[in-house]
């Protein structure tokens, strides 16, 4: 950027005496230090990945088996200088999360949460967990108060307590893309951004434009911006739960779609915000801002549900039986939501360090006024590192609708006879007695939350850093200020922890800001021979010692289309007799599609010359369905019939750790060594949740995250080059050093040849072909037995054998593959030495073990960056 | 249930929240020194800009954006429905 070359410039004449010196000369010349950070001052790469863990509900009457929810998010961020004025930036996350959440909330008395008891093969019957019964049954006062009752009817006495319903999520993933190009004039800058996010069930469409002015010497800036979100729901409502949920007021919302309910809905928001920054003096600043936002149309969430309780008055018993019934919640139409905020930055001199102070406070027409207070004291302890411990405080009203649990005086339904055709009639409750709003989502409740975390960053050089950090959040009724909260039944706690690699682009050979300057930039572009294609891995060792390379690999793999056996397709009758067991045990189930998308980091560091180092952790996520079989065996009596609809995994994969030793080094041939370990960092042990009354066991071996196993990872690889030819050859090979992993089983063993050619068009660009063979063998082991209840029974082992993704033999295989690839290396300017490649893999054959889907083809991509 | 109309709570919404605003506004511009951009040296260290970790903070902000009816209300920067 232009500011950073003129403080560049400037210091290059006179070196510093010191690193404040340095930054006063930076911050005379960049332009808006105090903006948002949506303007970016300088080109960097971040990479991050967070974790947030809910703690278990308490459910009181029985015991919680069900895990909390769980997210694992993955985040990228590149911005880049386009121009000296102008920058783009573009920014990938996703998001993945699983476990039980509460979907209603109902009078502890009324046994929303049964326990779910199970048969033994001995005859006993056991309590194995907690399940959802959302119309049930209770005495009441004539005040509506919920009674207790013993085992044999006799009234306890009154038992107001309340308590959570939970239900379970399978693992769900989010992806969202997004752009911004801004633009800046010495005083001022205009940022304008779109993209998109996706869900199974929910899918985002965004835009914003943002603009600065700097005024008062750049002593004031002010910041405008407005956004738009325009969002569809279509969310599958719970197959076990539907038919128990009062769907009524929705009805015209709702479409059938084979055996499923989907509740479709729409919703826009807008948004504006305004806010100014002050410097104050020479240790401090403020910032102030003002924000408004209009949200219309179905702002429900689809998986809430309000309890009912209909009690009819005309009862006439000392007691009133009130029947619960579950109804999706029901919000206004339009939400105003104003929020108000201000941050104030001072320097402590005493400690070198800043402290941090933010308070906000938010008012809607729902009746929410939520405060915001957040403190945060930044410690830089040496010139790399800097400790930051923080707190947060958060205390919100309920809305106007909010209700635990609602009372309704009048029957749900009763018969009523007609003197006049001598017929009994059914009578349905009367809506317009309901109110036209109820909700008894949490996120709607009184309570009051704070958490406490802190976080480390350590910076490598000016260029790299690394930062980590962690929190734990409490959430409680009566943490609210001035009391009323929320009863202690719906407290819950939760951990975050997130670590994030930063890399700024414009600072990796910047002379001036080097924290070692004993250590000279290196000319990277020099030391680089062509590289290969996108999808191989290990091609090349960093030259000089010392010298780092970073960099991001994109892998897509998609299977989809006929299902082969061998190199043939296989008709419906093959899969159905060959796939799985034999007789009642032939396969029900096939897949229609998977696709599996990897992101690896890839940190590469050379600490002697002929030997590099890598560190590549992944992130990957998978998405499949399923279809029935047709000729499929008839259902054994008591049987387990997998539900057939699309799964979705995501989350950390398996860490891979590598040494790359040269062994020959001539001027147009070069030869080396690759040694690796694959840690089993990724999850083996994803089980699918119950549905239809039954536990259905892990979730297939291809959707699982990782090996499972540590592996070996030996490569040999050959390159050459001359003038604009380049080739080479690579034969690497995966051997899983465990027999079987945690969960019982382990991948086959991987041999994989490869060759290719490339040809310099320009300066830059080169374009390759390459072939590749893959041998894989087959899955050994199986999944360890995983007890469950299926019709409440409790069997040894629930692992689904539905279809041919659930058997170890019908993994793996021999394949070819062709592949057409480009690479970019950037020559001068800016961004020198960064390099791009893009290959695309197509199938020549394909020859699976047992029965397997084909295989569409894989995308790679890569970017890095050596320094 | 609401017991006027939502316009009128808009503006009693912004009556008293603008106040506010308007009233910390002036106490800073008015409190202010004049500081040259050659003394702003502390001003541009890492630890006294308004974000010091902005990514680390967007994995936060989408957390409680999931639990809290406050958070979250920022349209035009995605971030998906949140319903578990």
């Amino acid at each position: 950027m232009q500011a950073v070359e003129v403080a560049v410039a400037v210091i290059k004449k006179k070196p510093p005496h010191s690193a404040l010196h340095a930054l006063t000369f930076a911050a005379l010349a960049l332009p808006g230090i105090m903006a948002a950070p949506v303007f970016a001052d300088n080109d960097n790469v971040d990479f991050q990945y967070g974790h947030y863990q809910e703690g278990k509900r308490n459910l009181f009457s029985v015991k919680n088996d069900k895990n909390p929810i769980e997210v694992e998010s993955l985040f990228g961020k590149a911005t880049f200088s386009l121009t000296d004025r102008v920058n783009f930036t573009t920014h990938y996350s996703q998001d993945t999360w699983s476990g039980a959440t509460p979907i209603s909330t109902a009078p502890l008395v009324a046994q929303s949460n049964r326990a779910y008891l199970a048969d033994t093969a001995s005859g006993q019957t056991i309590t194995v967990g907690a399940s959802p019964y959302l119309n049930t049954q209770l005495l009441v006062t004539k005040k509506f108060v919920p009674l207790q009752q013993n085992d044999v009817g006799k009234v306890l006495g009154k038992a107001p307590q309340l308590v959570h319903i939970l239900s379970m999520a399978s693992p769900e993933t989010r992806k969202q893309g997004d752009f911004n190009l801004g633009y800046e004039w010495d005083e001022a800058a205009i940022d304008i951004g779109g993209g998109l996010s996706l869900e199974n069930d929910y899918e985002s469409r965004f835009g914003n434009v943002m603009s600065r002015w700097d005024f008062n010497q750049k002593r004031t800036t002010v910041n405008l911006g407005a956004s738009y979100t325009n969002s569809d729901t279509s969310a599958i409502l719970d197959h076990d739960a539907s038919p128990y949920i009062t769907k009524d007021y929705f009805a015209t919302q709702i479409i059938q779609s084979g055996a499923m309910k989907i509740l479709q809905g729409n919703r826009q928001d807008w948004s504006t915000t305004v806010s100014l920054t002050q410097i104050i003096n020479k240790y401090s600043l403020f910032e102030t801002s003002l924000g408004y936002t209009q949200s219309t149309g179905y702002l429900e969430n689809p998986y809430k549900v309000m309890t009912i309780m209909f009690v009819d008055p005309e009862q006439t018993a000392k007691r009133l039986t009130g029947n619960l019934h579950a109804f999706l919640e029901q919000r206004p139409e339009q939400r105003n939501q104003f929020s108000m905020g201000g941050k104030f930055v001072q320097h402590i001199d005493f400690a070198e360090a800043a402290v941090h102070l933010e308070y906000r406070f938010f008012q809607d027409d729902w009746g929410i006024a939520a405060h915001t207070f957040g403190a945060e004291w930044v410690q830089p302890l040496t010139s790399t590192w800097v400790i930051t411990p923080k707190i947060r405080y958060y205390s919100q009203d309920a809305a106007d609708f909010y209700q635990p649990y609602l009372l309704s005086k009048q029957a749900y339904s009763k018969t009523q006879y007609d003197p006049t055709t001598g017929k009994f009639s059914l009578i349905p409750y009367d809506p317009s007695k309901l109110p036209n709003n109820f909700s008894s989502d949490q996120r709607l409740s009184a309570y009051g939350a704070i958490s406490g975390g802190l976080s480390l960053s350590k910076r490598f050089s000016k260029a790299i850093s690394l930062e980590a950090g962690i929190e734990y959040y409490q959430h409680a009724g009566s943490l609210k200020i001035g009391g009323g909260g929320e009863g202690h039944y719906s407290d819950f706690d939760s951990f975050m922890a997130n670590a994030a690699l930063k890399v700024n682009l414009a600072n990796l050979d910047s002379r001036a800001f080097n924290l070692h300057p004993e250590h000279h930039p290196h000319h990277h572009q020099a030391h680089h021979h062509a590289h290969a294609p996108a999808g191989v891995m290990f091609d090349h060792l960093l030259t000089d010692a010392g010298s780092w390379m970073i960099g991001y690999r994109f892998m897509h793999d998609e299977q989809g289309g006929a299902m082969l056996q061998g190199t043939h397709t296989s008709s419906e009758q093959t899969i159905v007799k060959t796939g799985c067991g034999t007789g009642n045990e032939g396969c029900r189930l096939t897949p229609t599609f998977m696709d599996m998308t990897m992101h690896m980091v890839d940190i590469m560091y050379a600490p002697l010359p002929g030997l590099t180092l890598m560190l590549m952790p992944q992130f990957m996520d998978m998405a499949m369905n399923l279809r029935n079989l047709t000729d499929a065996p008839p259902v054994p009596v008591g049987g387990h019939v997998h539900s057939g609809t699309g799964h979705a995994t995501g989350g950390i994969g398996d860490t891979g750790m590598y040494a790359l030793i040269k062994a020959i080094d001539l001027t147009h041939h070069h030869l080396h060594v690759g040694l690796g370990l694959s840690a089993p960092t990724g999850d083996v042990d994803i089980q699918l949740r119950r549905a239809h009354q039954q536990d259905e066991g892990y979730i297939h071996y291809g959707m699982q995250l990782g090996s499972g196993t540590w592996d070996f990872k030996p490569s040999l690889t050959y390159t050459g080059q001359h003038e604009q030819w380049s080739w080479g050859a690579q034969f690497s090979s995966t051997q899983r050093l465990e027999d079987k992993g945690s969960t019982g089983y382990a991948l086959g063993d991987v041999w994989q040849t490869t060759a290719w050619g490339s040809y310099q068009l320009s300066p830059g660009w080169s374009s390759s072909i390459r072939g590749v063979h893959t041998n894989q063998q087959a899955i050994t082991g199986q999944f360890t037995a995983l007890p469950g209840v299926v019709n409440g029974v409790l069997l040894d082992d629930v692992n689904q054998r539905s279809g041919p993704m659930d058997f170890a033999k019908n993994y793996g295989g021999r394949f070819w593959d062709l592949g057409f690839g480009v690479n970019y290396t950037v020559t001068d300017g800016d961004f020198t030495g960064n390099t791009l490649g893009v290959e695309w893999l197509q199938p020549l054959s394909t020859d699976v073990n047992g029965v397997q889907l084909d295989r569409q083809g894989a995308l790679s991509a890569t970017w890095g960056l050596a320094f | 249930m609401l017991n006027h109309s939502p316009f009128i709570t808009v503006i009693n919404i912004i009556r008293n929240t603008t106040g506010y605003f308007l009233f910390f506004s002036s106490l800073l511009l008015s409190g202010c020194a004049s500081v040259s951009p050659w003394q702003r040296g502390i001003l541009a260290k890492p630890e006294m800009q308004l974000s010091t970790q902005p990514v680390q903070a967007l994995f936060y902000e989408h957390a409680y954006g999931s639990r809290e009816a406050a958070s979250g209300s920022n349209a035009g920067s995605g971030g998906g429905c949140g319903c578990y």
